[in-house]
């Protein structure tokens, strides 16, 4: 059984169709990069994922359970958490605590007016150890506000994270940086997928990103599924070619 | 955090208490006396109580002096009609204050921003009313008279809390602890964490399954119950309560104590509390006009110091 | 009986005027500028106080006029100088401002003028009951009723039928979308800001005439004026109007029947209408909850 199972899924704003009839299946361990060029229907695609939008039509199962209707808080839950694409912190506390508030809800203890020792030993234990994996030790007790616009994205996967997802989505993670932040950020979500086994649907308007990064790669144009299949069939395939070329010119 | 911080934090905390703990003593010393001690302990609880709210689940409401005034009347006719008892008074105005917060709070909580500034500044004046038209039960634009704070009766130890203003002051300072203690702890707890990621996005806090609306409602009570706490307090430092302490000038006094003394960190309203019972106390002895000065505080702070004393002496501190 | 209640249905209406010139002014800086003006009161106190002082060199009408635009200059001034640099900061910012503001306008009317209640004059015309049996409907009444509808069709009809009054609607909805339509946004906010203080003022002078100054006339409309906009609906300015005259008549209705309850009947309906509509009779959802 797949764990993300999408199935013809529609959205319209009024007369405008901005996803049409799209279908995807993400297995468990996979990385999924949905591409498109602008307008594709992207963002709303993925909303539709996260739970943001209801779908006009269609459906979408995660884990064997229909979610179709459920909210996107729900769906946080049910194992599904999200990043944004312009980044959504806690711009004045710090990296520890953002990721601390994280790890705290999805124990379940949001209401708890204080913790046992185990409970919070088990806390911040989960926090080290996430801490750790975005490569943000150093940076623990600084003002996440204060830091580089790669820190912050990965700093607000620190806190995806914590929320003990099986499925990460990650609405396009390098918008808006350098080379060198778009190297470090596209290198940690590898170490996440190939070292600790996270499931990850990304999207991304970047090519050279995806490329290298995905097992498998989903091309949306003009709301409707264009292709789908490894990189390097997606890149041969002259459909693709001719959606991104038009683009160009 | 590092070593040096903690042992940094914990000075100073330290520092704060033998301040407090001596003030009858140092007090006289430079021209103040004990009852106006007592008075900033009791307002700087109340815009700590408003700050729990204000400056670390990021609501604003401007209408807390509505929750100070019923815990201040709850207290004074308790002792009045019910029974000559300081503890009774003090739980009895924390109940009336906290509960009536909890049920307002529950119709105002989704609305935000100005919005709720309003909203709670229009109902805090309903308790105006009431106070200042039931002439029969809270005497009316006179005021609440005729009780006093009792003695405290400690197993075979009697604290004479009434006659003696110092054992009154440490009765207040034991109060101001328990609940600064309380709103400490809370917001040390992941509860308390909850509120900073509201205050902080509360967009971003939604979407990581927190209940918004819930969490300030819950925040909205406690501090309801913490600052009419201060009200009975209040009631029973001046064996007197009156319609103005319900008024939403009092609650923009609050405000701007919380604001300039500093309200992202926990005891800013209390230094804002110090330095604006001092300065009303001074300007109302030399001028008529001291109200133009308080308004003018007002203007100087929200031009000059938006971030209170304390976030200004941080600033400098990470500048140097 | 019937007599009374018409009495009391008139005041409703008169008061109800006062809220409504009030709350629109209110409610005008509010939309646009996101600004509860604590000081409006005393804006309204110095409109009063002025005609007074303009009464000996310009007459009544002269001073109805001259007045309101000195305080509406008096409100540019402080726009322009504190209240605009707060625009886009914690509208926590505005609020104390415009509450320290409202001290100091206080202090400084009872410095300038007195705290004794002054009379403002009024042609001699107007002061007589329009007939015995309807002694309270005197012609000073009719003509502050008629002044503040006039007032508000002005108010109404600049905002739909020129550009600037179109521009301020667009505002309220939309700001991002208005500003980048290349329309000076401070420049439209200050403007703004003087309509509204100028309709504080001439709620003041109007109110001289009746009541008489004083330095906190404009205090004790505030509140009302609040639960006005709250009841009729944040965002939007015909809801201001209809909220202002629903409570000012409510008001004046209950002093028949229960007179210590006519200022909790104004909050009770407030309570009513959050509770079961809580966007105002005429708010729209969504809009600066």
């Amino acid at each position: 059984m797949s764990l993300l199972d999408i199935r013809r899924v529609s959205k319209n704003f009024g007369s405008l169709v901005a996803v049409r009839d799209v279908s995807m299946t993400v297995e468990s361990g996979e990385l999924r990069a949905v591409i498109g060029p602008n307008g594709a229907g992207k963002t709303t695609f993925f909303n539709l994922i996260s739970g943001l939008f209801r779908p006009s039509a269609g459906s979408i199962a995660f884990d064997g359970e229909d979610v179709t209707g459920v909210p996107a808080h729900r769906r946080v839950a049910r194992g599904m958490a999200r990043t944004f694409q312009i980044t959504e912190i806690f711009p004045e506390i710090s990296v520890l605590e953002n990721v601390r508030i994280s790890a705290e809800v999805a124990a379940g203890y949001r209401l708890r007016p204080w913790l046992g020792r185990r409970a919070a030993a088990e806390i911040r234990q989960r926090v080290e150890k996430i801490l750790g994996l975005t490569g943000l030790v150093a940076k623990a007790d600084r003002l996440v506000g204060e830091l580089s616009h790669g820190d912050q994205r990965a700093a607000e996967i620190a806190m995806a994270l914590a929320l003990r997802p099986r499925l990460l989505l990650l609405d396009e993670p390098t918008a808006g940086m350098g080379d060198q932040e778009t190297y470090e950020i596209a290198a940690l979500i590898r170490r996440l997928h190939r070292d600790n086994k996270y499931t990850i649907v990304l999207i991304e308007h970047d090519m050279r990103v995806v490329f290298n990064l995905a097992d498998r790669i989903t091309v949306l144009d003009q709301g409707r599924l264009l292709a789908e299949g490894p990189p390097a069939a997606i890149a041969q395939n002259p459909a693709v070619q001719a959606a991104y070329l038009g683009e160009a010119a | 955090m590092r070593r040096s911080e903690i042992l940094r934090g914990r000075l100073i905390l330290l520092a704060i208490w033998a301040v407090l703990i001596g003030a009858p003593y140092w007090m006289p010393a430079i021209g103040g006396y004990t009852a106006l001690g007592t008075r900033v302990l009791v307002l700087g609880l109340a815009a700590m109580s408003l700050n729990f709210l204000l400056g670390f689940t990021g609501v604003l409401s401007f209408g807390h002096a509505a929750y100070f005034g019923l815990g201040a009347y709850g207290a004074g006719l308790t002792l009045k009609l019910l029974a000559a008892s300081t503890p009774l008074a003090l739980l009895l105005g924390t109940l009336l204050g906290g509960i009536a917060g909890a049920l307002l709070g529950a119709l105002i909580v989704r609305r935000r921003g100005v919005y709720f500034a309003m909203v709670t500044i229009a109902f805090g004046q309903v308790f105006y009313f009431i106070a200042f038209r039931w002439n029969a039960l809270t005497g009316g634009d006179d005021g609440l008279r005729g009780f006093a704070r009792q003695p405290l009766h400690l197993g075979p130890v009697t604290i004479d809390i009434l006659n003696n203003a110092e054992a009154f002051y440490y009765f207040v300072l034991a109060c101001f602890a328990v609940v600064t203690a309380v709103m400490a702890f809370l917001l040390r707890s992941p509860f308390g964490h909850t509120l900073l990621a509201i205050r902080e996005n509360e967009r971003r806090a939604r979407f990581l399954g927190i209940p918004v609306e819930r969490h300030i409602w819950l925040a909205f009570t406690l501090s309801c119950f913490f600052i009419s706490l201060a009200g009975a307090l209040y009631a029973m430092l001046n064996n007197f309560a009156d319609p103005r302490g319900l008024h939403y000038a009092l609650s923009g006094d609050l405000v701007i104590m919380a604001v300039m003394g500093g309200m992202r960190s926990f005891w800013g309203p209390l230094l804002g509390a110090v330095v604006f019972v001092v300065l009303q106390d001074y300007l109302s002895s030399i001028t008529t006009n001291w109200q133009s000065f308080i308004g003018l505080l007002f203007v100087l702070v929200v031009m000059f110091f938006p971030r209170g004393l304390l976030g200004f002496l941080q600033r400098r501190k990470a500048a140097a | 009986m019937t007599q009374l209640i018409l009495f009391n249905i008139t005041n409703g209406l008169i008061t109800g005027a006062f809220y409504v010139l009030m709350a629109l002014g209110l409610s005008l800086i509010l939309n646009l500028s996101g600004v509860i003006n604590f000081a409006h009161g005393g804006f309204l106190a110095i409109g009063g106080y002025l005609a007074y002082s303009l009464n000996p060199y310009l007459g009544f009408w002269g001073a109805l006029l001259v007045s309101p635009l000195l305080t509406a200059l008096l409100g540019l001034a402080i726009e322009r100088g504190l209240i605009r640099r707060l625009y886009g900061r914690d509208p926590l910012y505005s609020l104390l401002l415009t509450f320290g503001l409202a001290f100091i306008f206080e202090d400084g009317t009872r410095f300038l003028w007195g705290a004794q209640g002054l009379p403002v004059s009024i042609p001699a015309f107007m002061a007589q009951p329009l007939s015995l049996d309807l002694f309270f409907i005197t012609g000073y009444r009719l003509f502050m009723v008629g002044t503040v509808a006039v007032a508000v069709a002005g108010l109404f009809a600049f905002l739909r039928y020129t550009r600037i009054g179109v521009r301020i609607r667009a505002g309220t909805l939309d700001l991002e979308t208005v500003s980048s339509l290349g329309v000076n946004i401070r420049a439209l906010r200050s403007f703004n800001f003087a309509v509204g203080i100028f309709l504080a003022g001439l709620a003041g002078v109007l109110a001289g005439g009746q009541l008489g100054l004083e330095p906190t006339m404009g205090t004790g409309l505030l509140m009302p004026s609040f639960i006005a906009i709250i009841v009729g609906g944040v965002g939007s300015l015909p809801g201001t109007l209809l909220g202002g005259l629903l409570i000012g008549v409510a008001a004046g209705v209950t002093t028949v029947f229960f007179p210590s309850a006519s200022e909790a009947v104004i909050y009770i309906m407030m309570a009513v209408v959050l509770l079961i509509r809580p966007r105002g009779l005429l708010g729209e959802e969504g809009l600066l909850t």
